[in-house]
């Protein structure tokens, strides 16, 4: 095969060459960044939640003690994996946990597990934050009703928690999409390996990677489209409807709902 | 002589070193309307704030029915009984106004969606708020969230309402209608503390008036004995600045 002499003949070249598996790569690229940023997120529900449970004089000792250990342990997997590259964490993860215990981690387990581990421990201070960026009357409110602190969680505080915190987790999975590329030092044919390959066979690297950069743009650009539509969404309606004409109060019989049975 | 629903035995509240209620003593009887008066800063809302478990009490006891609420586990049954109605509304900004009415039925007191829905709407509709159902808080004006929150608490049913300044963050078009709501309640014996700023009102609805003072109540008896001839000095003073203007 003879190389064409001309960028858009080589760009060409290159697509109906290598196009599969350029884009076999952005599969891969793409498969672990989304599945990374989902049990991220999950990692950094349950850390983040756990964080910012309060812990009580009237609690029993045992649940003090278990809760003060347990945010221990998760503020040190916090500051340790957003404190170091995850390009470091891949090699420590992956060839280090061969040398020390012996254990053949599978390479495909390891890049899934080496993004997840790393956006869980962004996703905990973000969700930290989103909960505690929800007004304290809206806690109180819910446990003026009798709601536990569990009710509260899960109906007033984390629903309003996720929306305000959307934009950081669309910003996750953007930053995944392109960081998803240090993984190639542990051997992970993603998007950048494929592209590498690609550009050393025949010194296209101009080329090569004109089109690699497209393509993560085109990826980072649907996904962050994506995301605002689905905020806008969340958000509901702009307005709302009124559910009847009738504006009358009867402010007398406030207290004469019979029980049991509807009233229409 | 109607029984003590709630009785408060020397109560008192620090913060860090602020004591804030000191020996706090003083009780509601079934049907009563409290009004709890009193300068800014004199503790009435750390006072409401006990009374629901929002706050720990550093010491004292409260008791419900004879039963002392401070050693009690179960917080949450005590606080469907006792509801409190916010200064600032604290309706759930991600719920419409008929969820905000229904969730607690549904969740705490696991009452069935549909009859949950029926109550709330019957409450909405007295207070003129059916028309809302499906608005959400940010939409509303403050009156408005405030009739709402009025049902979200009476829709638990409660046997006491706690006010915290009900209209206080309102306009002042708007605390008409938030007292006439309050006032519809009194007429119909509903039991209920007020804290308010709202004289006039105070000394219509209640039966029984609390002066307080720096955290201890300094007075407290009928509307005409506090509002009519007051005792102490602090009182009168207290209350010349609302007759004057
Ligand atoms: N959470 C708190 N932490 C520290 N101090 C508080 C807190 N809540 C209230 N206080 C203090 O308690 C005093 C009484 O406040 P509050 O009960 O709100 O008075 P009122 O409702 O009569 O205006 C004030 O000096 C206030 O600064
Ligand atoms: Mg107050």
């Amino acid at each position: 095969m003879s190389l064409p002499q001309d960028f858009f003949g080589r760009i060409i070249f290159i697509i109906q060459n290598y196009g599969e598996s350029l884009l076999k790569g952005a599969g891969t690229t793409l498969l672990i960044a989304l599945v990374g940023t989902i049990i991220g997120c999950l990692i950094g529900f349950v850390v983040g939640i756990i964080q910012t449970i309060p812990v009580r004089k009237k609690d029993n000792l045992a649940k003090r003690i278990i809760l003060k250990v347990l945010k221990l342990i998760m503020n040190i997997y916090v500051e340790v994996f957003r404190g170091t590259p995850m390009m470091v964490q891949a090699m420590f993860i992956y060839y280090g946990s061969a040398v020390l215990f012996e254990i053949n981690m599978d390479m495909w387990f390891a890049a899934y597990f080496i993004v997840s581990i790393n956006t869980g421990a962004y996703m905990a201070e973000t969700v930290r934050g989103g909960i505690l960026s929800v007004s304290d009357g809206q806690t109180e409110g819910a446990k003026a009703i009798g709601m536990n602190h569990f009710q509260t969680m899960l109906y007033v505080i984390l629903p309003q928690a996720i929306r305000n915190i959307m934009p950081q987790i669309g910003n996750n999975l953007i930053i995944n999409i392109k960081d998803t590329c240090v993984l190639s030092v542990i051997g992970t044919v993603e998007l950048f390996f494929a592209t590498k390959s690609v550009a050393g066979t025949y010194y296209t690297f101009f080329e090569a990677y004109t089109i690699t950069m497209v393509m993560y743009l085109c990826m980072t650009v649907f996904f962050s489209k994506l995301l605002r539509v689905f905020e806008s969404k969340l958000n509901g309606p702009e307005d709302y409807s009124l559910a009847t004409t009738d504006t009358l109060a009867y402010t007398s019989g406030l207290l004469k709902y019979p029980s049991k049975k509807g009233v229409d | 002589m109607k029984e003590n629903i709630i009785t408060i035995n020397h109560l008192m509240k620090k913060f860090g070193d602020n004591e804030v209620l000191k020996d706090i003593n003083f009780s509601v009887r079934k049907g009563d309307i409290t009004s709890i008066i009193g300068a800014s800063g004199s503790g009435k809302s750390t006072l409401l704030r006990c009374v629901n478990l929002l706050e720990n009490p550093t010491g004292g006891e409260i008791f419900y029915k004879g039963e002392n609420i401070l050693s009690k586990k179960d917080e949450s049954g005590y606080r469907t009984k006792v509801g409190m109605v916010f200064q600032n509304f604290n309706l759930f900004e991600n719920m419409n106004v008929l969820k905000n009415c229904t969730i607690g039925q549904e969740k705490v007191l696991k009452v069935s969606k549909e009859e949950a829905e029926n109550k709330a709407k019957f409450y909405l509709e007295k207070v003129g708020m059916l028309p809302y159902i499906n608005a959400k808080p940010k939409q509303l004006s403050g009156g408005q969230k405030q009739r709402v929150a009025i049902v979200r608490a009476l829709a638990m049913e409660p046997e006491v309402l706690l006010f915290d300044e009900p209209t206080s963050a309102l306009d002042p078009q708007m605390v008409g209608e938030v007292l006439s709501v309050i006032k519809a309640l009194a007429e119909e014996g509903f039991t209920m503390i007020i804290v308010t700023h709202e004289m006039q009102f105070a000394k219509d609805i209640s039966n029984h008036v609390v002066f307080m003072h720096k955290g201890i109540i300094l007075e407290e008896g009928t509307s005409d004995e506090i509002f009519v001839s007051p005792k102490c000095n602090e009182t009168k003073e207290f209350l010349s600045r609302f007759i004057s203007c």
